[in-house]
């Protein structure tokens, strides 16, 4: 099996223990398995889908850090405002890129989750006692339903390649800006962003949380496609089309969150949301109107999808 | 009463120049279906009037144990002067029926040495059960279960009351408790989660709220008492309004307040004074900086009250050869320190915002002139 259709639905696990973890593997219910080329036949006499992966593979692979937080001190309160450590602008900004995470065992589940919302062509080299969260993880993402839908942009970046636009897509991303990436102006987003512009001047960018802010401000919140409430830890990824949505919510804080309030723009019908560790629940305080709908998920934990259909 | 209503409040009321005020306001949303009490809970029957009791015999003479009998007495003499009826039932009467379903905000963020002291907690219990209130619709609340861990109030709490906070810790994690279709929207400093929601108990179930706040010195807003334990206590996500050393409560304290239900409902100030904090606030990990005027005031007017709070803290900082709460000068401003601050009486982790209660008597909510404020004193 090549690696690009093992990674079509699931990101790929690197497991470089030896084939005797096998029955812990298995316990874990994951089957396939990206291995060291000299340990590939015996993981497969063990039962294993597997894909060898040589040290030049992996080793062009562009490394990105586990996805997780970091808590900071804010100001005067008591208060922590997070810094999140995401991946989805880098996965966004090159679709065509190969990735490679260490994983640390408490964000095995979370790296999994990412790597699926976004479609990345990733593999996570997980520490071994994330297995078991890995492996309930990967058996949750494989039973969602299917919904390949197009992703959706409120903003259209045009991107020189440049670091300084990484970094401003890394804070876009942040701030629940949904954006696309290419080389010219899109005609089919709300706002169009060239960095280097007289509206977007270079030097400005040079912070680039100002810079998504000053991102957000010409959007405008009302004209967002995704806001999100109760958090500053969670990052949604929608896709829909004309009938229907999904909407990925990724939570890189560590602790689950309840009550996260999502507002969508347009008419959505009640949905249903699977949750990791919960499974299938109703959305709660389900609201339409004024050109939104808006309802809240009771619990979240590392991953949730949010399958909509649109109101009649 | 079903009615959503939208009410755009542009906080950009004219401030006197003695505020300084060096910010430029937000702009807030308020969402609401609740429509006002035809008799609004703040500023109530009595704006302008408070009754103060003091009391050296309510603490010990380390200022440690509280006598409960002795406060029972202050409280029993503050009610009656402030409703002017002849026994203490009559004057709870006045405010509470026994069909009330009532919320007794406490203040716990002082843990452990300035919170609301658990006897006139207790005692406020006993009250409400006297009127009629069964213990079964008494609700203790306050946001943080980590710091109503602190104080243990349920062992002096009549049986059957609940003792409830909206959150487990000061986290952001826990949204649950808090009513979605309830909510302040204001961007203060570009954060992206731009609403705070009032507490589902307060929408939902409460009736009426006894609010009981401390008399402490706070970074951000220069003192805090009824205004900002009310406002700050009920919503949830409002540590945003502080950002690298400025802070919008100027505006936020008194807006929050004034969101329907919580303004009709909140009937009836108490401020423990028993204890207090002159620097370092609204936090008290230490003893360093409290201090024990053993003292409550009582009123319906939280802007009254909170107006003579502000001269009980800045006297006591002054006393104390502490720079006053009104000063806005950057020499003393070390934002992100809070180590410094509560080393040093003279750092200021915020630029603070004393005219937040001025600003919440142009919004209605009481009278912050001191020139009209009658002030009735009674010891005991």
């Amino acid at each position: 099996m090549s690696l690009f259709v093992l990674l079509a639905a699931l990101p790929a696990v690197y497991w470089a223990q030896p084939v005797e973890t096998a029955p812990a593997v298995k316990q874990a219910g994951i089957e396939r398995l990206c291995v060291p080329p000299e340990t590939a036949a015996a993981w497969r006499s063990a039962g294993f889908t597997v894909v060898p992966l040589a040290e030049r593979e992996r080793s062009e692979r562009v490394k990105v850090r586990a996805p997780g937080i970091a808590a900071r001190a804010e100001v005067a309160s008591a208060s922590l405002r997070p810094w999140v450590f995401a991946n989805g602008w880098r996965f966004l900004r090159a679709g065509a890129g190969r990735y490679w995470c260490d994983v640390p065992a408490r964000q095995a589940a979370l790296a999994a989750a990412e790597a699926f919302a976004y479609g990345a062509d990733e593999v996570l080299a997980i520490d071994p006692a994330g297995l078991e969260d890995l492996g309930r993880m990967l058996a949750f993402l494989s039973s969602l339903p299917e919904a390949d839908l197009p992703a959706v942009a409120d903003v259209a970046v045009q991107d020189d390649g440049s670091p300084v636009v990484g970094e401003v897509l890394n804070l876009m991303a942040r701030r629940n800006l949904l954006f696309k990436v290419g080389r010219d102006p899109a005609p089919d987003v709300t706002l169009n962003v060239r960095i280097g512009s007289k509206e977007f001047p270079r030097k400005e960018a040079q912070n680039p949380e100002a810079f998504a802010l000053s991102v957000r401000r010409a959007l405008t919140d009302e004209r967002r496609s995704l806001r999100l409430y109760g958090s500053e830890a969670v990052i949604g990824r929608l896709a829909r089309d004309a009938s229907r949505a999904r909407l990925h919510l990724l939570n890189y804080g560590g602790r689950p969150i309840e009550g996260l309030r999502i507002r969508l723009l347009g008419g959505w019908a009640p949905g249903e949301a699977l949750v990791f560790g919960e499974g299938r629940v109703a959305v709660e305080d389900y609201t339409i109107g004024a050109g939104a709908t808006e309802f809240s998920l009771a619990t979240l934990g590392p991953y949730a999808a949010v399958d909509l259909r649109t109101a009649n | 009463m079903d009615r959503r209503s939208f009410l755009e409040l542009l906080a950009a009321a004219p401030l006197a120049s003695s505020l300084r005020a060096e910010t430029v306001s937000p702009a807030y949303k308020v969402v609401s279906r609740y429509a006002p009490a035809a008799l609004s809970g703040m500023p109530g029957p009595y704006p302008g009037r408070v009754v103060s009791v003091k009391s050296p015999r309510c603490l010990d003479a380390a200022g440690r144990v509280v006598d409960v009998e002795v406060v029972r007495e202050m409280m029993d003499r503050g009610m009656r002067a402030l409703t002017g009826e002849a026994t203490v039932l009559g004057a709870w009467r006045r405010f509470f029926e026994p069909a009330d379903v009532v919320g007794i905000k406490v203040n716990a963020g002082g843990v452990p040495w300035v919170v609301s002291s658990p006897a006139v907690v207790a005692e406020t219990c006993r009250q409400l059960m006297a009127v009629g209130v069964p213990a079964s619709r008494i609700v203790v609340f306050e946001r943080f279960q980590n710091q109503l861990d602190g104080i243990k109030y349920a062992p002096h709490l009549p049986e059957g009351v609940t003792v409830f906070a909206a959150e487990k810790g000061n986290r952001r994690t826990d949204n649950s408790a808090y009513d979605p279709a309830t909510y302040v929207e204001v961007d203060f400093f570009g954060e992206d989660d731009t609403r705070s929601n009032l507490m589902r108990l307060v929408t939902q179930r409460l009736t009426k709220i006894v609010n009981i706040p401390n008399m402490k010195d706070h970074g951000a807003t220069g003192a805090t008492g009824c205004l900002k334990n009310i406002a700050y206590g009920c919503f949830s996500n409002v540590a945003r309004s502080h950002s690298r050393g400025q802070t919008h409560t100027l505006t936020a304290v008194g807006t929050f307040a004034a969101v329907e239900p919580l303004r009709s409902r909140t009937v009836l100030q108490i401020m423990d004074g028993l204890r207090a904090v002159w620097h370092g606030g609204p936090f008290a990990k230490t003893e360093r900086y409290v201090f024990h005027p053993r003292q409550m005031l009582f009123g319906t007017d939280p802007v009254a009250i909170d107006r003579l709070l502000l001269d009980i803290i800045d006297e006591k900082r002054k006393a104390e050869g502490a720079i006053s709460i009104w000063d806005r000068s950057p020499k003393y401003l070390k934002f992100n320190d809070a180590g410094s601050r509560d080393a040093d009486p003279d750092v200021n982790i915020l630029i603070r915002e004393p005219g937040h209660v001025e600003y919440a008597g142009r919004l209605g909510l009481g009278v912050a002139d001191l020139a009209k404020i009658r002030v009735e004193e009674t010891s005991v």
